[in-house]
């Protein structure tokens, strides 16, 4: 055993070991640790996706193959998501992201994209055939299924005035889109293109014209901007465009012929007199000023409460969107507002399927009371999450071939309500037990409902702050709610300490405010039995 | 797909998810670990003889009575770090670890009301009712159980999170349904006989009591 001084020293001395190794650069951890880790999609056939062995393969995966053969290292691929691949790259779980990512202004603010792009593609809607539209502005006010996080969401729904429908990953607004929860599915034209190869897309289209072309570019943590892995990876792109290496993956992977490879080819290959290449970097290290894509160098006029934003953030690193942002911030309150109607929704449900649930338990009905404590019994026996599941998945498959879709709000409110109605019919009943020692002949109708609800106060007061807080469920099933807007924010800015902190502070006083509603509730039957 | 596909399909995927069971179940030793032993500091803090300090444990209790769980392990899942560093070496911070952490919130709240009752009436030599605490802490052991489901959310992979995987595997949306039952099935048949022992545990605990104690309900 050291003696204390002499432990802590050893403690800081780790710490101090620990900050200066962190400060090395991602190419020299990469080659220490003989391995690169590579974000890929799982769920993008052809570009990322599972074989039958549940080994990524696709186009991207082919890219990092080749990457990490230049680097001399062994591959791992990890598998991300739209909703989280930037945060995995930023929390440093991977050292490069080739999946899918658009190259856009925001997140080159977030990330290191590097230069040049290896793909592109823009943002177009699947549709059933039998609807004929011939322009996008024809769409307005329709619902769209789309998931979280895609570059497109906002300006879309801020162009076409659309009515997004926001799932958390390809999976479920497929699902979402089949069943016929919204009129159309939009995605990108490269996996519209790639799905509609499935015969189950035999009746949808894509009939209008892609918008929105974006390069895609591979991605690397924002502090190796103009670092060596950077230089790297840019020099492999641009030997990837020279050499046909991308239009031959194309062919490979059965993919319509891009005009931007074929322009790409030609602009990377094109030599000068000298038989140099043209696009070679310059002294700093930067590519000339003609092969660079434009938007690199495009700006936007901003707002003033933009510019204070902006401003905050350069000092404090803080990215206060939801402030300074109005699409952010409406769909931050417009969460809130989903959020307070559910929380409402919730408690209604579960004290009126509580007091129903307890009356009919206490009827003593022989099949019906049995078959209401059965449900009581299931409901708060297994996991609310998993019930919400069911219906709104398993039921909704179902029911979709009749044409029927359950509203996941509905559906939502229905479990959690059975969840904690079940909670609050089990409270009542012993309730009734106990008055029964005092009055035999004591039953739960609807009259005497409140007089066993002053007995059962507190267990019931319980389940319902209980559900309260489990409201945020809904997030898994695409309600726009608090949870939801939230990480779709973080998804678009990356700013996850600004809005995680701004959800829990949300959600905190949105309980604290509850259970002072309950405590009033409390004095004023308190105050009504004294009278 | 036939009644006899989806037993078959059930059958096939029936080790994979009964692994993915084991996680729930690990998830939430882990968080009634960690919770109880927060939470006993701030059950024994309440009964101490100092008002501030009993006034500290109080609010920190009240605290973790207010977060709620799920946004919890959102904000775990988007604010801890999957790696630390520390002395050179990288130490994974595995998501499961963060799911433990977020539901330990929940069980520190339980475990301080509880356990300081439960101290409360051993130190007044009520020994048998202050031993009520164990079956009461068994029963909250389920709920966090059937709460761990929620760790799927943020990419752990139990057993929820392992019905999603089959799903995508096998590819039939018509298997949705039956799996997701059958994930309930697990779950029910895990807590609902363990409730019910825990329940028949109390009665004959109570019956040796020389007066009833109130019901602790698990909130």
């Amino acid at each position: 055993m050291s003696p204390l001084p002499a432990r802590a020293a050893l403690i800081a001395v780790a710490f101090l070991a620990g900050i200066v190794s962190a400060q090395a650069n991602r190419l020299d951890t990469i080659r220490a640790r003989g391995a690169v880790a590579v974000g890929v999609k799982t769920e993008y056939p052809p570009f990322g996706m599972l074989d039958g062995a549940g080994r990524s393969v696709g186009f991207e995966p082919d890219l990092a193959a080749d990457l990490s053969r230049r680097l001399k290292v062994e591959l791992h691929l990890v598998p991300v998501t739209t909703a989280n691949r930037l945060q995995k790259l930023a929390e440093g779980s991977i050292d490069v992201l080739i999946a899918t990512l658009g190259d856009t202004k925001q997140r080159r603010e977030i990330a290191a994209l590097i230069e040049p792009d290896y793909y592109a593609s823009g943002v177009n809607v699947m549709l059933p055939e039998s609807r004929k539209v011939a322009d996008w502005t024809e769409l307005r006010g329709n619902t769209l299924c789309t998931m979280q996080g895609a570059y497109y969401n906002r300006p879309m729904t801020e162009r076409y005035l659309l009515n997004l429908q926001i799932y958390n990953g390809t999976r479920d607004a497929k699902l979402a889109m089949r069943d016929g929860r919204c009129d159309g599915w939009l995605y990108d034209d490269t996996a519209i293109a790639g799905e509609m190869r499935a015969p189950e897309w035999r009746d949808y289209a894509m009939p209008l014209p892609s918008l929105m072309l974006s390069p895609w570019a591979i991605a690397i943590e924002k502090s190796e901007e103009g670092g060596d892995l950077d230089r790297l990876i840019g020099d492999a792109v641009a030997d990837w465009h020279r050499s046909g290496f991308l239009v031959e993956l194309e062919r490979k992977w059965q993919l319509k012929p891009s005009a931007f490879l074929q322009h790409a080819h030609a602009q990377w290959s094109e030599k000068d007199d000298d038989g140099a290449f043209v696009c070679a970097r310059g002294a700093g290290g930067s590519w000339p000023a003609r092969c660079r894509d434009e938007a690199r160098a495009n700006s936007e006029g901003k707002s003033r409460l933009e510019q204070i934003g902006l401003r905050i953030r350069e000092l404090t690193g803080l990215d206060l969107t939801l402030v300074y942002d109005s699409y952010d911030r409406d769909q931050f309150l417009r969460g809130l507002l989903t959020s307070i109607a559910l929380v409402i929704a919730c408690v209604l449900g579960s004290a009126l399927m509580g007091a129903a649930g307890a009356v009919l338990l206490d009827a003593r009905i022989a099949v019906i009371s049995r078959a209401v404590g059965a449900i009581a019994t299931v409901g708060r026996m297994t996991p609310p999450l998993l019930q919400i599941y069911v219906v709104v998945f398993g039921l909704g498959s179902v029911t979709a071939r009749w044409g029927l879709t359950p509203n996941a709000f509905l559906a939502v409110t229905l479990c959690l309500s059975l969840y904690a109605g079940s909670a609050c019919a089990v409270a009542l009943t012993e309730a009734a037990d106990l008055l029964r020692q005092h009055r035999p002949d004591f039953r739960i109708v609807p009259r005497t409902v409140p007089l066993a609800f002053r007995l059962a106060y507190h267990p019931i007061v319980a389940a319902l702050v209980n559900i309260v807080k489990a409201t945020g469920m809904a997030s898994a099933v695409a309600v726009p709610e608090l949870i939801s807007t939230s990480t779709g924010i973080i998804a678009e800015r990356g700013n996850p300490e600004v809005m995680m902190n701004a959800l829990m502070v949300a959600y905190f006083l949105l309980v604290l405010v509850v259970i002072r509603l309950f405590g009033h509730l409390h004095r004023w039957i308190v105050a009504d039995e004294r009278a | 797909m036939s009644a006899r596909d989806v037993t078959e399909a059930l059958y096939v995927w029936t080790p994979f998810l009964a692994g993915g069971f084991i996680w729930n179940v690990l998830v939430s030793l882990c968080a009634m670990a960690i919770g109880t032993l927060l939470g006993a500091v701030l059950a024994t803090m309440r009964l101490s003889h100092r008002r501030a300090t009993v006034r500290a444990s109080l609010v920190a209790t009240g605290l973790t009575r207010n977060i709620p769980t799920f946004v919890f392990l959102f904000y775990l899942a988007f604010l801890i770090p999957v790696e630390i560093e520390l002395g050179g070496h990288l130490y994974a911070f595995p998501a499961w670890l963060k799911a433990s952490l977020a539901l330990a919130v929940a069980v520190i709240g339980f475990v301080s009301d509880n356990l300081s009752e439960a101290l409360r009436r051993w130190r007044s030599h009520d020994h048998a009712a202050a031993l009520m605490f164990i079956p009461n802490w068994t029963s909250y052991f389920l709920v966090i159980v059937m709460a761990s489901s929620t760790a799927s959310v943020i990419g752990v992979g139990e057993l929820v999170a392992r019905c999603n995987t089959v799903i995508g595997a096998v590819g039939k949306p018509e298997l949705m349904l039956w799996i997701y039952l059958y994930a309930m099935l697990w779950f029910f048949l895990c807590c609902y006989p363990l409730t019910l022992l825990m329940r028949q545990v109390k009665t004959w605990m109570s019956r040796r009591l020389p007066q009833r104690t109130p019901e602790l309900v698990p909130a």
